[in-house]
């Protein structure tokens, strides 16, 4: 939230962000050493995570900080934070592996850890390799997503259950993970392009207003209550774990007023979209100016409501309409929601860093026609990853389960993920489908991805419930 | 040819063999599985919980149309059977003609190919021998194999990488044949479970549709375990199993979770581990009213001689036990709480004791009994659950995979390079070197590498006197660049 409000100081001055994020950077690390010389132990897990955090969270600041500003020396910065998140998050992937004695795949949180590694290394690597400097205004925001969701996710070591005791685990985890990573990268890579392919910049308005929109009309729709409350999966603070009433289903506490507060700034992030299709119907481009004040509003808006969400779930017991009594929730039972919270602040923040630095970044990018083509290259290494990936699975599956296949949801996902990347070659290559409609394609085959890795252990539990 | 049949025929073949049916179905598929991702299937879901998701009239329909388990709906086969179709009719529409550039190389260049050629240079010489020499040392210095082809005026050609052109056809072969294994184990393959407590023997399986499958060989289970970590949480499952064929023993395993058991194309998984609910031993101390005492092994229905005149009886078993309106139940099959009844009959008397362990008020006659029954130990007979498979297609499944691999391999990382070398005279009838070049992938990088061979041949030339050994020089670039267009 402070961030937010340096960005918009350091637009005025030159060196004054790097001086800030530099400044943040050592109070945070001060005040965990505090923390540390409480407690003796500074090499903890725990301890490198956040340092790890910290870092990218420095390097996404200057990286937002850079498109604001079009200071170019954000970005030699930005990589150097990155580079020393990078090395923390090493560092706690190598704790976790030794503390377990496996690698980090075989849990949620021990996958997201290796992803947010691989996503961090690629992200140096594109910087370095392709001379995409600003790929990390994008990946870092989902880094820092990543970590924080790892905060809130149960991350105990637990033992191997006997169906993962497989070298298989390793092969397929380490494809599955540099795949996905693949697909981030080309789906940074397709944003990049369409700034370079000059998408008018009101396009970006609609498709970031609509994106926040959604996320918030699903956060109402699916949890307010009657009279504004807004309901949250209860938390059982000293087991660390969801609240059940029977098998499967968790038991909902309502916290009042909240849900008012969400279907406020639910209308406050449609504002700019509706603004912007009122502009388009009467063909008035003076009409966009307010809509990009709107959504300078909308994230405001979206601190507030990310802040009331933190103050009021983290403490306080509340009832449920299910059953008697007081309970307690916390953020850790909604991972969702609170990731949907801060990806939309990011993806505003984005849109107006776009609005603010268009030229800067049209310099700095490389043309639209080398993006186009990295997008290809990248796809061209996930494609071959998912394959092997998919394989590898199936291939541990058959010695696990029994049969290679058996349409477990997960299962099922990953082949669609594999279908809409298959479609983006065949259209490449037989249709040729360059620019646009292909880095559509490649934005769509990430938010499959996505959803095959996140959404499906949430939503569509089957066979495959470790991760 | 004018038929309507054949005109059918050939309007079926092109709309089959058309790109956009392809994706077309493919988005099909997409759709109708990821409906299956999110409505509940009927072979993964209890019936009631499906009646409790979905009111009647919903699920009548969803059942109706086979969205209820969709993965082996006729409708959905019917889909994936037409993809493979059109996979196989879109390959042999375009494969002559990939074939025959594949096989037939083009090696001698025309004068409208030479106009068109996009990568090309011309250098003036002075002798069409003397250049083409020097043209094919710098390309043997670039790790090409230059041919000499055709007379008058003889020229040359070299190429790398030429199966990059079939790279397509092995992608698309891959997954038939990986379709085509799926097919097998759908028609011919079998699921089932089997489960065993130790020294038990089938050789019958029943099958998840419902059939029973009578093996040529039978297994038999030797002991089952499960261990666990310090926490508590399991660990390890294992079954000890053994194949008898007409009799004898021929194969032997312990067989864990990751680690089946296979014997003629039949595999057995380690899937669940359990109790039986039934006793295997019970083990006891039984001490007399002198103090004497002795251990003793029962197992449920045994008969030991205490002494001269007592005997005990193994009775009856009860894993978890209830009382409840004067009768003794069992809540479930877990030896969460259990009883055992003993009857001690005294040959003299023809007196029976009942006793219970522990204590069951009403039930028991402990104190009547002539000795006293401490319990030592309760081995619980373990039961093991084995997933029972046969997929003869699976190899196909496999074979299909590492092929994809190679296919996908060939189409993202090998480029097909080939390079010309003839000369030609021009317009003003110069006596000139024409070399082109053509790469299917990554141009810009073939570009580079084209202007670097260039270079090359011109040093060549320059150096009309025999070359030195350049061995030293004959560094080769990595040809693992990417695909890009």
């Amino acid at each position: 939230m402070a961030r937010a409000k340096v960005e918009q100081q350091a637009a005025a001055s030159g060196m004054t962000l790097i001086v800030m994020v530099g400044l943040a950077i050592a109070f945070l690390l001060f005040m965990a050493f505090l923390n540390v010389v409480k407690t003796g132990n500074l090499l903890t897990e725990s301890n490198l995570l956040y340092a790890a955090l910290i870092f990218y969270a420095g390097a996404g600041s200057l990286y937002l900080g850079f498109g604001v500003s079009g200071t170019e020396s954000y970005v030699k910065f930005a990589s150097l934070a990155t580079c020393a998140g990078l090395l923390a998050n090493t560092g706690a992937v190598f704790h976790r592996w030794y503390m377990a004695g496996h690698p980090p795949f075989a849990s949620i949180y021990e996958m997201l850890l290796s992803f947010v590694w691989t996503l961090a290394a690629l992200t140096l690597f594109a910087e370095k390799k392709f001379g995409v400097k600003v790929i990390g205004t994008v990946t870092m925001p989902v880094a820092i997503v990543g970590v924080v969701l790892m905060q809130l996710l149960p991350s105990e070591v637990r033992p191997l259950v006997p169906a993962l005791q497989s070298t298989w685990l390793h092969v397929h985890v380490t494809l599955a993970m540099l795949a996905y990573a693949a697909c981030a990268l080309s789906f940074a890579l397709a944003m990049m392009f369409l700034i370079q392919d000059n998408v008018e910049t009101e396009t970006f308005l609609a498709a970031t207003s609509a994106a926040v929109s959604v996320a918030y009309g699903a956060i109402v729709l699916a949890r307010f209550e009657k009279w504004g409350g807004l309901s949250l999966v209860a938390w059982d603070p000293e087991q660390k774990a969801e609240v059940f009433i029977s098998r499967g289903i968790r038991l909902f506490v309502t916290i009042p007023d909240l849900g008012w507060l969400m279907l406020l700034v639910w209308a406050g992030v449609t504002a700019p979209l509706i603004i912007y299709a009122y502009a388009r119907w009467r063909n008035d481009n003076g009409l966009i100016a307010l809509a990009d004040r709107a959504v300078f509003v909308s994230i405001l808006l979206q601190i507030m409501a990310l802040g009331m969400f933190i103050l009021r779930a983290r403490a306080g017991r509340y009832p449920s309409l299910d059953a008697e009594g007081l309970y307690a929730t916390s953020l850790a039972a909604s991972p969702f929601i609170l990731s949907g919270l801060v990806a939309g602040i990011f993806v505003s923040l984005l849109y107006l860093m776009l609005v603010w630095r268009r030229n800067d970044l049209e310099r700095l990018l490389p043309t639209a026609d080398s993006l186009d083509r990295i997008t290809y290259k990248t796809i061209g290494i996930a494609f071959p990853l998912l394959t092997l990936m998919i394989a590898a699975g199936a291939y541990w599956a058959n010695r696990t389960w029994g049969s290679y296949w058996s349409w477990d949801p997960k299962e099922t996902w990953a082949a669609i993920t594999w279908l809409v990347y298959a479609g983006y070659l065949h259209m490449r290559i037989t249709r040729g489908w360059r620019g646009r409609r292909a880095a559509y394609f490649a934005i769509l085959g990430f938010g499959v991805v996505m959803f095959t890795f996140f959404g499906v252990t949430y939503l569509l539990p089957g066979l495959h419930a470790y991760a | 040819m004018a038929s309507p049949r054949s005109s059918f025929f050939s309007k079926f073949w092109q709309l089959i063999s058309s790109i956009k049916t392809g994706v077309i179905l493919l988005i099909v598929v997409v759709i109708v599985s990821a409906a299956g991702t999110v409505i509940l299937q009927r072979p993964m879901t209890e019936a009631d919980e499906m009646q409790r998701a979905y009111s009647p009239q919903m699920l009548r329909i969803l059942d109706a149309t086979g969205l209820t388990n969709v993965f082996h709906a006729w409708w959905f086969v019917t889909l994936l059977v037409l993809v493979s179709l059109s996979i196989v009719a879109a390959s042999i529409e375009r494969f002559p003609n990939a074939w025959r550039y594949f096989s037939r190389p083009y090696k001698i260049t025309d004068a409208g190919f030479r106009r068109v050629l996009p990568t090309q240079k011309q250098i003036a010489i002075e002798d069409s021998e003397a250049a083409l020499s020097a043209a094919e040392r710098a390309l043997q210095d670039s790790g090409f194999k230059p041919e000499r082809v055709g007379n008058k005026p003889a020229s040359l050609f070299c190429e790398r990488n030429r199966l990059s052109e079939m790279a397509v056809y092995i992608v698309h072969a891959s997954l038939l044949l990986i379709f085509l294994g799926g097919i097998i184990d759908g028609m011919f393959g079998w699921t089932g479970f089997v489960s065993l407590v130790n020294g038990q023997q089938v050789q019958k399986v029943e099958t998840r549709a419902g059939a029973i499958k009578n093996l040529d060989f039978a297994v038999r289970c030797d002991g089952a375990g499960q261990e666990n970590y310090a926490d508590g949480s399991p660990k390890k499952w294992w079954s000890k199993l053994a194949v008898v064929e007409n009799g004898r023993e021929v194969l032997r395993k312990e067989i864990v979770v990751n680690d089946p058991l296979v014997y003629h194309g039949v595999r057995f998984y380690q899937a669940s581990f359990g109790q039986t609910g039934q006793v295997e031993k019970l083990l006891l101390t039984a001490t007399s009213k002198d103090g004497k005492s002795q251990d003793i092994g029962l197992k449920v229905g045994d008969t030991v001689q205490l002494d001269a005149d007592s005997s005990v009886r193994f009775e009856k078993f009860i894993p978890d036990y209830v009382v409840r309106d004067g009768q003794i139940y069992t809540a479930s099959t877990s030896p969460q709480n259990p009883a055992a009844e003993l009857l001690v009959a005294s040959a003299k008397t023809g007196k029976t004791v009942e006793v219970w362990l522990p204590e069951i008020e009403g039930f028991a006659h402990n104190s009547e009994s002539p000795y006293l029954f401490n319990p030592r130990d309760l081995k619980m007979a373990n039961y093991t659950g084995l997933q029972v498979s046969h997929e003869p297609g699976q190899w196909g499944v496999w074979a299909g995979c590492l092929l994809m691999a190679v296919g996908l391999a060939t189409a993202f990382y090998l480029v097909h390079l080939r390079i010309w070398v003839t000369p030609v005279r021009d317009a003003k009838g110069t006596l000139m070197l024409w070399i082109g070049g053509a790469s299917n992938k990554n141009r810009e990088a073939f570009q580079d590498k084209f202007s670097e061979i260039i270079e090359k041949i011109q040093k060549e030339l320059k150096q009309a006197q025999p070359r030195q050994t350049q061995s030293a020089k004959l560094v080769e670039e990595h040809e693992t660049t990417l695909v890009g267009d």
